[in-house]
């Protein structure tokens, strides 16, 4: 394999790739990029055998064929050469890469291509396409609720699934037992019928990353165990959660009748105030509503307590509720317009926020007892 | 297959002696029982080569007649066991070691065995011996009152066993912890132990009230650190009494094997010990350092089953959680009492790492003085006087009046009396003295009446700071996250109402749960202060415990090691320069506060050295 290709682009895909590859690997190959040279492109490919990206750019193209070498040290190599470089790389009769570049040279350690392990996707029967922004949003609005508590493993992820009961939506779904979020996007075409599928974290950062670059349409392939998705020159191939995503429908309230408009801006920078107060990891905010008033405290037995007034539209009968900060100030961190709506029941029942103008998405999140 | 018959008495012995007398240490085990059994006074114990050669224990007890002698060899003949008015023998009233009238029969099965006996009314001993299961015939012999009893090559007559003897000093350690544990709870007996030529323990008879005896046998056996570093443990419940010394949390050792409970003055080794006092010292040790204790309980023994295990050493408690929370809480009373009481031999270790340093120092005279230039050359740049502290510190100390200047003059007088300064006088009374600078801004160093105290600034402003979290918890409780999602965990067996049960104490720390169906639970809500955990195996661990120790530890050591690693970042480095009014103030928080003289880790968090100590330093003692 012989390939020059312009120091910029080979950075591009190698970044892109090179996440995937898990720092520490008892399996060596694990480390490394498949490199493989043919038809006028050079395509890049990392596995953690549960994931794998590949991705295709033009190179100039020397002599076909392929090798694999370490993709952090590729990757911290490339990204040190100067702009503008044209980098050249050959694979030698010595079980080794060279890596040229203007006056520098590198040698590094390469194994064949033919031990890179090849992640087939199967059939994958359902397929379509949604805009790349889309796919943002859904990941954007649901990723913070995923859980990374690993023994309930069915919640390390997005619950990807139709919902048929109004205008059919694909709906995306995280929940890790304390606050779940779920954002809604019209059905696209051909994801009718789909199986629901929990699609793992890792997968979705990785995803979130590559689409937020995107501006073009992302095609998605599913199947009961596998997902991949493909847009620009990557194809991200992915296993899904073998588990059950709980019924998450039954912990979204219904019958919620107090309601509490308040300006979602200033909602969360009183609640980033008065949390000053304390440095808990699992600090408590109280919120009291009367008519038209939310009064938000928090005390801390040893520096004192912080309480800020807001204006809210509020007319049920008075009610105290406490909850975590972290966990207000991530869901306000989502709302988008300027009016965000509080449904509650009472202080020991799920509480529901949306933006009062977008059904789109929603936060249910638990109170604390304090 | 052949036909069934009854065992020989020969091979019926050999099997339970399979049990009785598994290595040289559970012969000398029994011998030394029975000796004390016997009311002796002194009991002298001498073992070769691990005592596979010969064990030989004499006492100075009751003894017995040449009748008594022949059946106390026969199998299950004991003079121990009371018998009531129909004859029937009480196995739950034993207030004696021995009961089962096992160990000599077992012994003469698989060793050579001779015992040498006078009691009271013999003017003359009677000698009896047993090869291998053969008895031989009672004889008269020459001896004191008391009896001798010699056990050589054990066993010779079951070669297997031999091969699972471990090395002559192994055996030989397992001979003496067997004699420690039993001198431990026997006092005022006298004991002695040798090994072929080497004496291994010298243990008079203890004398004083029953606290002072014990201490004076404790600190023998242990060291007198021990006597040092000990807490008395002093508690009743409900007819149950907890008597003896535990370790300061500062005094800790790598294994649990220095814990010592004793049941009737029976030594015993029971789970029940170990879980009771990883809980009491849960706060103060890292899980891998164990405290030493020596504890002995009293108790009716009709409420106490020895009876398990032909060995004896495990018992049974008719009621487990009241020995439990009686141990538990003893110790905790006896460790909040202690306050801020370091371990002395922290300062000790100290002093000896200086005097190491400076060996001429110790001789008395400057001469030998590696620092001597700067000692010859007068004050300018050190002054080798109380007055080189207060020098230093005020140099730190802008709120205090302004340093005499006294940098030449001051040299020598070493008594020179302080600025006027009352509160500085009255403070200087309090246990930790009055800060009088700080070093490296790391230690704050304070001058007490009779010494200097040197404080660890970080290790014990988080101690503060972990404690008062505590407090804060205790008064305000818990803020509890009710699950969004709540988890149902499947236990085993019975667990699940053994967690039901104790729902309530559960809640207090923050963690609700219900029945949920069959041998299953439900988790609504869990201590915020945890963030998100995993549920199901905080759960299992539970049930575990409640189990094993019938607390839950897992839980509260959980919450604890939260509360230390946010006091750990919460408190003040080393390398923070404090104003005085802040190292004062630091100080008087430590009087005030119980366990502050110890960090989260068990190191101390101020080391103290008296005067006396540092005119030992100086040779001036
Ligand atoms: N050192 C001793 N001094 C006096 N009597 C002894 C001594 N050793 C054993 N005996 C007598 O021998 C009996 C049998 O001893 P042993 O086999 O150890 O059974 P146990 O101790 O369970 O009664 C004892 O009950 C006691 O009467
Ligand atoms: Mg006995």
């Amino acid at each position: 394999m012989k390939i020059t290709i312009e120091r910029g682009a080979l950075l591009k895909s190698l970044n892109h790739v090179q996440s995937v590859v898990e720092r520490r690997n008892t399996i060596p190959i694990l480390s490394n990029v498949l490199m493989r040279a043919g038809q006028g492109q050079l395509s890049l490919t990392a596995t953690d055998l549960d994931i794998e990206v590949v991705e295709a750019t033009t190179a100039d193209i020397g002599q076909e064929g392929g090798t694999t070498a370490s993709a952090h040290t590729l990757y911290d190599i490339v990204r040190k050469l100067p702009d503008g470089a044209q980098v050249e790389i050959t694979d030698g009769e010595d079980g080794k890469l060279t890596l040229q570049a203007g006056r520098s040279r590198f040698a590094l350690q390469a194994l064949p291509q033919e031990d890179f392990p090849a992640m087939s996707a199967g059939d994958l029967p359902h397929r379509f396409e949604m805009p790349a922004e889309a796919l943002g949003r859904l990941i954007d609005k649901t990723r913070f609720a995923i859980s990374t508590e690993e023994t309930r493993y069915y919640l390390n992820g997005i619950y990807l699934h139709m919902v048929e009961d109004g205008a059919p939506m694909l709906r995306a779904v995280a929940t890790d037992g304390h606050r779940l979020a779920q954002a809604d996007f019209p059905l696209p075409d051909g994801a009718a019928g789909m199986p629901g599928v929990i699609v793992p974290r890792k997968t979705v950062l990785e995803l979130q990353k590559l689409v937020e670059e995107e501006e073009g349409i992302v095609r998605i392939g599913v199947s009961d165990t596998k997902i991949r998705f493909e847009f620009g020159g990557v194809v991200l191939t992915s296993k899904l959660i073998d588990g059950t995503f709980p019924d998450y429908t039954r912990v979204i309230p219904e019958g919620n009748d107090k309601d509490m408009e308040v300006d979602g801006k200033k909602f969360a920078e009183a609640v980033d105030r008065v949390s000053t107060i304390s440095t808990e990891r699992s600090r408590a905010v109280k919120l009291n509503m009367e008519e038209g008033r939310l009064i938000l405290t928090v005390t801390n037995p040893d520096s004192g307590s912080a309480t800020e007034e807001l204006g809210v539209a509020y007319s049920s009968d008075a009610l105290e509720i406490g909850f975590n900060a972290r966990y207000l100030l991530d869901i306000a961190g989502q709302l988008d317009g300027d009016k965000a709506v509080f449904s509650l029941a009472d202080s020991g029942s799920p509480t529901v926020i949306r933006d009062v103008d977008d059904e789109s998405a929603l936060y249910v999140l638990m109170p604390m007892r304090v | 297959m052949n036909k069934v018959r009854r065992l020989s008495e020969g091979t019926i012995n050999r099997i339970a002696a399979g049990e009785v007398v598994e290595r040289p240490a559970s012969a000398v085990k029994e011998l030394v029982e029975n000796a004390i059994d016997a009311g002796s006074g002194q009991i002298d114990i001498v073992v070769v080569s691990g005592g596979r050669d010969l064990i030989r224990v004499s006492d100075d007890g009751c003894g017995m007649s040449p009748e008594d002698l022949l059946t106390a060899v026969e199998r299950h003949a004991t003079s121990k066991l009371k018998q009531d008015e129909t004859g029937r023998e009480d196995l739950h009233d034993i207030d004696t070691l021995g009961f089962r009238g096992e160990a000599l029969p077992s012994i003469g099965a698989v060793a050579r065995l001779s015992i040498t006996t006078r009691d009271a009314a013999a003017d003359t001993a009677s000698k009896l011996t047993v090869e291998g299961g053969t008895l031989g015939s009672v004889e008269p012999a020459a001896g004191p009152e008391g009896t001798r009893i010699e056990v050589r090559d054990l066993f010779f007559a079951t070669p297997a066993r031999l091969k699972f003897l471990k090395s002559e000093g192994a055996e030989t350690q397992a001979v003496s912890d067997v004699v420690k544990r039993l001198a431990m709870a026997h006092e005022t007996v006298g004991f002695s132990l040798t090994s072929g030529d080497r004496n291994l323990l010298r243990l008079p008879p203890a004398q004083g009230d029953l606290f002072e005896a014990r201490l004076s046998r404790l600190s023998g056996i242990m060291g007198n650190d021990f006597a040092a570093n000990a807490l008395r443990v002093d508690a009743e419940r409900e007819g149950v009494r907890l008597t003896g010394y535990a370790g300061l949390p500062t005094f800790n050792r790598g294994t649990a094997q220095y814990q010592y409970l004793f049941v009737n003055g029976r030594p015993v080794r029971d789970k029940l010990l170990t879980g009771a006092v990883r809980g009491a010292y849960m706060d103060f040790l890292a899980r891998n350092r164990h405290p030493v204790v020596a504890l002995f309980l009293e108790i009716d023994p009709a409420l106490v089953d020895v009876n398990v295990h032909p060995a004896k050493t495990e018992v049974r408690f008719r009621d487990a959680g009241l020995v439990r929370g009686l141990i538990v809480g003893a110790l905790r009373q006896a460790l909040a009492e202690a306050g801020h009481r370091a371990s002395t031999t922290v300062a000790e270790t100290a002093l000896g790492a200086i005097q190491a340093e400076f060996p001429g120092s110790a001789q008395g005279g400057a001469a030998g003085s590696p620092a001597g230039s700067g000692w010859q050359d007068g004050a300018r740049d050190w002054v080798p006087s109380s007055s080189a502290l207060q020098a230093h510190a005020s140099a730190q100390m802008p709120h205090q009046q302004a340093p005499q200047a006294d940098w030449g003059s001051g040299f020598g007088t070493s008594a020179r009396v302080e600025p006027e300064n009352i509160q500085s006088q009255a403070l200087e009374a309090r246990p930790l003295g009055v800060a009088r600078g700080q070093l490296h801004e790391t230690y704050v160093v304070a001058q007490t009446a009779d010494g200097i105290v040197i404080v660890d600034q970080h290790a014990a402003h988080e101690r503060l700071v972990y404690e008062r979290m505590k407090e804060a918890i205790a008064a305000n409780g818990l803020t509890r996250q009710m699950l969004l999602i709540p988890e149902v965990v499947e236990l085993e067996g019975d667990a699940a109402d053994r967690l039901a049960r104790r729902a309530e104490d559960l809640a207090e720390l923050g963690f609700v749960l219900e029945k949920f169906g069959e041998g299953a639970v439900v988790v609504r809500e869990t201590p915020a202060l945890l963030g998100k955990l995993n549920v199901t195996g905080l759960v299992r661990d539970l049930a575990d415990d409640l189990t094993e120790l019938d607390e839950a530890l897992s839980l509260k050591e959980r919450l604890e090691d939260v509360c230390s690693t946010i006091a750990c970042h919460g408190s003040v480095r080393a390398g923070r320069r404090l104003t005085a009014e802040e190292m004062n103030a630091l100080l008087r928080e430590m009087e005030a506060t119980p366990h502050s003289g110890q960090c989260n880790h068990g190191r101390p968090t101020y080391v103290e050295l008296k005067l006396a100590d540092i005119e030992r330093l100086f040779g001036r003692r």
